[in-house]
């Protein structure tokens, strides 16, 4: 994700330590860094949760308005997805617009909530053709150690765990409603380091790497979204092993939540 | 906005007559513009999408140069009529994205290498979209940058596949895109495998997937045949003139 | 006799030695540009059909002055890259402040490049006898992998279009080409010049060539071929 030059030395020291079956902090090459998730700490947010995977910290704000749908889909909610790369964050991110890191962030997190059907869109009516649920969810990174897409998604999908929507303050219900979540989409990313695959790349094993792909599985395994990011390749008979060992890690973040 | 037709694919036949595994007629011509280094043109389905390359030439601003190689930026821009409702002009976030992956998808065949500090500027007007608007355009911009003389490994080919109705599709139209389950872009070097672009929106089963790949790495094989006639065609044109 | 056309990425052959436009990967030659395969008996190479003047030491290019600075001209060299020439790589002895009495801004110039440095910092110098600020005449601009055609197996186009029209040119390998004589003699060169990047690949180019120059010396239509 980012564009900071690795030395070398840094370099070839990551590629040797994964060459000889090894990782920085000692991981696995399919093992995650300690994840944790902390929900509902944004009490003015309908929904919220802080997600740490290392020391990548990410934090996601789930907001619920009213307002009309769009023309094309008159009796569906709307759902909003964006992500700051804040400059507290890391020292290559900048002030200002997302930049297309962001765009991607924030398109790829969307895309797998959106693909899995978690949230039903149609149950987000209050009125068709006028009247909808608008849910924005806002991703604030705040420390930047890599794998940001992962930390991204599972502080999103546990934020929307701990929504609820405002019927009360909007005067369309008697009663709060907690918002109905049909499944957990789970992204996992790895990234391809000297022709080894390892997944939860941190920091400098990302800027070490020129490819990741980030899988989207959904509770019955499932896919709800695939995106190969950097500027490599990847081997045709690599990609469903790849799959599988997604949807195996998985399974074990979706318990964090 | 019309309405989703009843069934999208009646007895394994799709609303514009294919098969699941095939691919629309598709017309590339190389070498269509004036003043671009390279260019290329494309008719797919309904798609009419053009490509042009400018450089290597000077990076700017000068603090974007790479002292290694030549850095390559990609514009994906859809014209405002290309589609039923007007687009508004300019980048909005999906072609934010595309652009860069599509950026990503061309980059594993380029050598940067040998133009350092100079950049390879490459523009993708989507003048008219019926789905696939950016696997059409990564297949142009890579012809296009052979006509340019741009030293590349190989050309990438891109098609696209998915769900409707319950059955892997290669190459969607607009309603399959649109009313479909699920959309995958997908770029090769076809000679070699290799997968340059994969994208997935919408929701399939493992199963599927791999069918899915295997489809779309048959439609980049067709796909790169037309490429390279057409390269081959631009010089013949050059030689019976 | 049909040349042979590749794309990128075309297999050219095991064992044979890689030459220009050509990569290898686990012992087989691969073409890395889109053009025309040349076979010697031991290396194979791919001519490009198109694409931008890559400086090389010792080529010989018309440039135009762009800048200059308190110590050397810059160089627009119809490349990627600009040409630097440095006071020190200039023939006589000038002060600075006579700089742009030597070379205005807007001039071109024929200079040989002296050396690439990495990352492709290309230094001019003025060491060749043909070097010179051009001062008369007028300079075209053709695609720089067009330049071979234009010169012809051993000097033969060129040396038919010297003849036929009677006109002074020389070639700079960045594929601009000074022009010398009269205004009409320019305007039948430029023509002619202009007429081989267009049919570069053309059967009998030089049969056409030929025929071109005598219709319009005869004074035939502006637009005849």
């Amino acid at each position: 994700m980012s564009e900071d030059i690795l030395s070398e030395v840094r370099r070839d020291y990551i590629y040797r330590l994964i060459k000889n079956g090894d990782r920085i902090g000692g991981r696995k090459a399919d093992e995650y860094r300690d994840v944790s998730v902390e929900k509902g700490i944004i009490v003015r947010a309908e929904g919220s949760a802080r997600v740490k995977i290392g020391n990548t910290d990410v934090l996601a704000g789930i907001k619920a308005q009213i307002g009309e749908p769009f023309l094309d889909t008159p009796d569906k909610g709307v759902i909003i997805t964006n992500a700051e790369l804040v400059p507290l964050a890391s020292p290559s991110f900048e002030a200002g617009p997302p930049d297309e890191n962001g765009v991607e962030l924030a398109r790829v997190v969307d895309k797998g909530i959106r693909g899995s059907h978690a949230i039903e869109l149609e149950k987000l009516c209050l009125d068709a053709g006028s009247k909808v649920w608008i849910i924005f969810i806002d991703i604030h990174i705040l420390d930047h150690d890599g794998n940001l897409i992962d930390a991204s998604a599972l502080a999103s999908m546990a934020a929307l765990t701990n929504t609820t929507l405002p019927y009360i303050r909007y005067e369309v219900g008697e009663e709060d409603e907690a918002l109905l979540i049909k499944d957990t989409p789970i992204a996992t990313t790895c990234a391809d380091i000297g022709g080894e695959i390892v997944f939860d790349p941190c920091l400098d094993e990302e800027n070490a790497s020129n490819i990741e792909l980030t899988v989207t599985t959904n509770a019955n395994g499932d896919i709800s979204g695939i995106q190969k990011r950097g500027t490599g390749k990847i081997p045709f008979e690599d990609i469903s092993q790849i799959v599988d060992s997604s949807r195996r890690l998985a399974g074990e973040l979706r318990k964090k939540l | 906005m019309q309405n989703r037709p009843e069934k999208l694919i009646n007895d394994g036949i799709r609303l514009d007559g294919r098969g699941p595994d095939e691919i629309r007629p598709i017309k590339i011509e190389a070498g269509v513009l004036n003043r671009a280094d390279g260019s290329c043109y494309i008719e797919w389905g309904g798609n009419k999408v053009l490509a042009a390359v400018y450089g290597p030439r000077e990076a700017h601003p000068r603090h974007l140069q790479d002292s290694r190689k030549a850095i390559i930026k990609y514009r994906y821009n859809m014209a405002s009529f290309s589609v039923e409702d007007r687009k508004r002009p300019g980048p909005d976030r999906r072609s934010v994205e595309i652009s860069k992956v599509s950026r990503d998808a061309l980059a594993p065949v380029l050598m940067l290498e040998y133009f350092p500090r100079s950049s390879i500027d490459i523009f993708v007007e989507i003048l008219q979209a019926d789905a696939g608007t950016r696997t059409t355009g990564i297949t142009a911009a890579s012809v296009a940058l052979a006509d340019a003389g741009i030293p590349m490994k190989n050309l990438v080919s891109a098609i696209s596949v998915g769900k409707a109705d319950g059955e892997v599709i290669l190459d969607l139209i607009r309603e399959e895109d649109n009313y479909g389950e699920a959309d995958m872009p997908v770029a090769m070097i076809t000679e070699t495998g290799d997968i340059t672009l994969l994208q997935m929106d919408g929701r399939i089963t493992g199963e599927e997937f791999i069918k899915a790949l295997n489809f779309a790495k048959k439609g980049c094989e067709s796909v790169y045949k037309l490429q390279r006639r057409s390269l081959i065609e631009k010089y013949e044109k050059s030689c019976s003139d | 006799m049909r040349e042979e056309v590749v794309i990128p990425g075309c297999f050219l052959g095991e064992s044979v030695t890689a030459g220009e436009g050509t990569f290898v990967e686990e012992n087989r030659v691969y073409s890395m540009v889109y053009g025309l395969v040349k076979r010697d008996k031991k290396e194979v190479e791919v001519i490009p059909l198109s694409g931008k003047y890559l400086p090389k030491a010792g080529d010989l290019v018309i440039g135009k002055v762009i800048e200059s600075t308190f110590s050397m001209w810059i160089m627009d060299i119809n490349s990627p890259y600009e040409g630097l020439l440095r006071l020190s790589n200039y023939p006589k002895r000038i002060e600075k402040e006579d700089m742009q009495k030597e070379m205005r801004v807007g001039e071109m110039v024929i200079t040989r490049i002296k050396e690439v440095e990495f990352p492709m910092r290309i230094n001019l110098a003025m060491d060749d006898r043909k070097c010179a600020v051009i001062r008369e005449g007028v300079v075209i601009e053709i695609t720089h992998t067009k330049i071979p055609r234009v010169i012809g197996k051993g000097g033969s186009m060129i040396n038919l279009i010297k003849k036929k029209i009677g006109c002074n040119i020389f070639i700079g390998q960045n594929g601009r080409i000074w022009l010398s004589g009269s205004d009409e003699k320019i305007e039948l060169a430029a023509e002619t010049i202009l007429k081989i990047e267009r049919e570069a690949h053309a059967n009998r180019l030089a049969d056409r060539i030929d025929r071109f120059i005598r219709e319009r010396k005869k004074g035939k239509g502006k637009n005849a071929k």
